[in-house]
């Protein structure tokens, strides 16, 4: 029993003990590191990157992520949901159906969001149809707000939400629901009390592909929200590229991750189940 | 080959299962949503003028697409990539997924659950310390192998993820019953959860390819002078400005995708797995 | 974009693999150059060269700090020099190798970053100013003018806190290249009073919606700029009263290049009036080769945007590397900016 087991895990422990683990170990040295004068990193070995997190400036920004991170998660749950339902029960053409979902992201991220930007702009698409509908007089300002980036991440992250969802939603045997029917319940009750609870493992691993990258996303908020409300991917970026502060961006990253971990591990130790 | 256990309950669909009228109204406006800023795209690219003001008809921006030889090399880059990584992942996860599903391994689903956790920029710039070190002493330098093994180890956990998800919902007394019937444990696996696991497994595949394309950030960080990819031409243009050429790529792109996926389902004869 | 006109890509990668010319490879700004510069270089020296493009200073330093890159030159702007030489990333030039350095205007010849040109040879210069959509009447003439409540909402910044810092100490009457705390702080000050009308902070990006009327006037590069009225006379470049930032270009050569000889020649030929002013020309630019100058077609050689008048040029200041310390404050008054 055991054997066979070992042969399948081997190539994921190699792959992630060489291209996952030791990588992070580097990443681990830098944030103990110093700035170099002019950029990168260098001796002395010094833990003032995780000190100077304890700066009032960033727990506000932390928060931010979350808030915005959590709002779109449950957004593509409740977007997601249906669509997967639908296409769980699609019969033949399942896997179409499964494939349209996937298309638009087939193009490019940046040239997404902006067709975004110019669906939102004042003078965008949306914006134009509705003044000359009447219905409204001035634009309104659908664009570089929280409400726009939003938007940007549930449309980029819901297949992560719909893949998951149809996995667990497709395994789900009708006779169940005809059961439940024989026995009284309406359709909704089906729903909320047998479908939902059936596909648990779809919706916290759905909900984890959407929170993880929401929280770390920094070009959504960057361009659709005019960069003007910083999240901690902003300021993760902004370490590696302008400040060319390795350290500290190296420790905010570790620290974040050590958070969404902790919050992982109180989120999967409440049911028997691990999400892995 | 003994005949597979038919799990799947698509084949037996009550009609109570079929999509009633509400859901697939709300589907259609799902999928309208998904695809409308594509169909902006598509309606722009044909447009003669560089602004997002519409001027008259004009195909130039797709001979500009198709004249551009650095384009070229870029959506052949990305598609090797996306291929190989996929492949490598899909496989490596399902694996991984399954003897997970048999006994956890607290380290490697922890490390699973790390690297999603880990920031894209994170992720991308300790590899490349990583692979500088290893260069040093084999005097290999950045290039589509570095990408791939990028692509491969960020791909993997969610491969695990979305395969899990279906693992969960097999029955653990199948595989039993088959070991019990004279199976030994491979063809335990091959013939009675792999099946049951498919869809997932294509899901999963869907999505590797679909995250290892479009990656931009951890790309672009271990790409050598060679690698470059789509992702990587189009933000170089596309940050510049609006750029229909951009528009061209895009409807290119989906069309030719999506026909692949067309062709294929036709070719399947549109059997359920 | 333009390059050579070939079909798809497999015919290209059967074609490479036999190649025994030499190769460079450079990675350079985009829309930097004129398309038929590198052709003709390859075909004079009878080599091969790999041309990159980078869009921003940060995304080309990531790639080659590493000192294993491939690239053999790349071109920083000038406040760059001196870190990516501490660092030890830069092989230094030789200047008896380039006969061609005669050809550089007077103000390049020992530039503030490298009096002696023993690292870099400038290359080409950007400012930042503003660009303004013609309905916008009064015309900005000033930083001041992107703190009017009239235009709340339809101005944007530039996406950088150099930038924007800047902008702000010249408004106060100071110097770009400040170091003094308190004066930063006061700076700052007014970059968080502007913000509520502040559209957004946006780079080049900010062009479409100037045209579609969205936005009025934005911070922007002049090179930027002159691509869009290029596009369209609508628009309008100014250079702010107050003064502004002058980034100059420079080419450098990588340590790790293992083709240093064929990069001087590179760098030489590039500083042909000939080649400079087609450059200049094709990038919509302004060049630091007074050779090239002469070269220039009447209309580029009095395009107000790239090439101001002497009284306008006295305004500029060259952005130069900061302290560390310095580094570290701005980064932090960016932060509070970007977060408040």
């Amino acid at each position: 029993m055991i054997r066979l087991r070992r042969l399948f895990l081997a190539p994921a422990w190699i792959i992630t003990a060489g291209l996952f683990l030791a990588p992070l170990g580097i990443v681990v040295v830098y944030s103990l590191l110093t700035r170099g004068a002019y950029g990168g990193f260098s001796l002395p070995w010094t833990a003032e990157s995780y000190t100077r997190l304890m700066d009032p400036l960033y727990l506000p920004i932390l928060l931010r992520s979350f808030w915005i991170a959590g709002a779109s998660t449950v957004l593509c749950l409740l977007l997601g949901f249906p669509l997967a339902l639908f296409i769980a029960r699609s019969g033949a053409r399942r896997n179409l159906y499964l494939s349209m979902v996937m298309l638009p992201f087939w193009t490019s991220f940046l040239v997404r969001t902006y067709a975004w930007m110019f669906l939102l702009r004042d003078t965008g698409l949306i914006n134009s149809l509705l003044i000359k509908l009447g219905v409204i007089h001035d634009p309104l300002p659908l664009l570089y707000n929280d409400g726009a980036v939003l938007v940007g991440l549930v449309y980029s992250y819901l297949p992560f939400m719909v893949l998951p969802l149809y996995g667990t939603l497709e395994r789900l045997d009708g006779t169940l629901l005809e059961a439940a029917a024989d026995l009284g319940a309406t359709p909704w009750a089906a729903l909320t009390r047998v479908v939902i609870p059936l596909c648990t493992p779809g919706i916290r691993a759905g909900s984890i592909l959407v929170f993880i990258p929401c929280l770390g996303a920094y070009l959504t908020p960057d361009l659709l929200g005019g960069g003007k409300s910083e999240m901690i991917g902003n300021l993760i970026q902004n370490q590696f590229t302008t400040a060319r502060d390795w350290p500290f961006g190296s420790a905010i990253s570790l620290v974040l991750m050590g958070i969404v971990m902790a919050l992982l591990f109180a989120f999967v130790r409440r049911d028997r189940e691990g999400l892995l | 080959m003994a005949t597979a256990v038919q799990m799947s309950p698509a084949a037996v669909q009550p009609t109570g299962l079929r999509p009633g009228r509400l859901l697939s109204f709300y589907a259609v406006a799902a999928y309208l949503f998904l695809h409308l800023p594509l169909l902006i795209l598509a309606a722009f690219s044909f447009n003669s003028s560089k602004f997002t003001v519409w001027e008259g008809f004009s195909l130039h921006w797709y001979s500009a697409a198709f004249h551009d030889a650095e384009l070229a090399e870029a959506t052949w880059n990305s598609l090797i990539i996306a291929a190989v990584a996929t492949i490598v992942a899909t496989i490596v996860g399902t694996f991984c997924a399954y003897g997970l599903w048999k006994r956890n391994s607290p380290v490697l689903s922890g490390s699973l659950y790390l690297s999603l956790v880990t920031p894209e920029i994170v992720t991308g710039i300790s590899l490349l310390a990583f692979f500088q070190a290893i260069f040093r002493f084999l005097h290999l330098q950045l290039g589509m192998h570095t990408v791939i093994l990028a692509h491969v180890s960020f791909s993997i956990a969610y491969v695990v993820i979305v395969v899990m998800a279906r693992l969960r919902t097999v029955d653990v007394n199948l595989e039993e019953a088959a070991l019990d019937l004279g199976a030994n444990e491979w063809e335990a696996f091959r013939y009675v959860t792999l099946p049951a696991i498919w869809p997932g497994v294509i899901a999963a595949a869907l999505l590797a390819f679909t995250v290892s394309f479009d990656d931009y950030v951890i790309t672009s960080l271990v790409a050598g002078v060679d690698s470059e990819t789509l992702p990587m031409v189009i933000y170089a243009i596309a940050r510049r400005g609006v750029n229909p050429v951009v528009n061209a790529i895009s409807a290119l792109i989906v069309v030719g995708l999506g026909g692949l996926i067309l062709l294929s389902e036709r070719l399947r004869g549109g059997r359920t797995t | 974009m333009n390059r050579r006109s070939f079909l798809w890509a497999p015919a290209m990668l059967a074609g490479c693999a036999r190649d025994r010319r030499p190769r460079l490879n450079i990675f350079n700004w985009s829309n930097y150059i004129d398309p038929q510069t590198v052709p003709g270089f390859e075909r004079e020296f009878g080599c091969r060269v790999r041309y990159g493009i980078y869009e921003s200073n940060e995304e080309m330093l990531a790639r080659v700090m590493s000192g294993n890159s491939g690239w053999d030159i790349v071109f920083p702007t000038d406040y760059l020099v001196k870190p990516m030489r501490l660092n030890g990333l830069l092989a230094g030039i030789e200047r008896e190798r380039l006969t061609n350095l005669r050809y550089l205007d007077p103000a390049f010849e020992r530039p503030q970053w490298d009096p002696q040109l023993q690292w870099s040879v400038p290359y080409m210069v950007t400012a930042a100013g503003i660009v303004y959509t013609r309905k916008l009447v009064p015309a900005p003439t000033a930083w001041a003018d992107l703190w009017q409540d009239r235009l709340r909402g339809k101005i944007t910044m530039l996406d950088d806190p150099f930038d924007v810092m800047g902008a702000c100490l010249k408004k106060l009457g100071g110097s770009i290249n400040e170091s003094d705390p308190g004066k930063l702080r006061t700076a700052q000050s007014q970059a968080l009073e502007q913000k509520p009308l502040v559209r957004a902070y946006i780079n080049a990006e900010v062009r479409d919606q100037l045209v579609s009327g969205d936005v009025l006037a934005a911070q922007m590069w002049n090179t930027t700029a002159q691509q869009a009225i290029d596009a369209t006379s609508e628009i309008a470049f100014a250079y702010p009263s107050e003064g502004y930032a002058v980034y100059p270009d420079a080419m450098v050569i990588l340590r790790e290049s293992r083709h240093q000889d064929l990069a001087h020649k590179f760098i030489d030929y590039m500083l042909r009036p000939s080649i400079a002013a087609a450059n200049a020309l094709a990038a919509r630019t302004t060049t630091t080769n007074s050779g090239a100058r002469k070269l220039f077609p009447e209309s580029f050689r009095n395009n107000v945007t790239l090439y101001p008048p002497e009284d306008v040029q006295a305004r500029g200041e060259w952005a130069q590397t900061m302290s560390p310390e310095t580094q570290r404050l701005r980064d932090r008054l960016w932060t509070e900016i970007k977060s408040s």
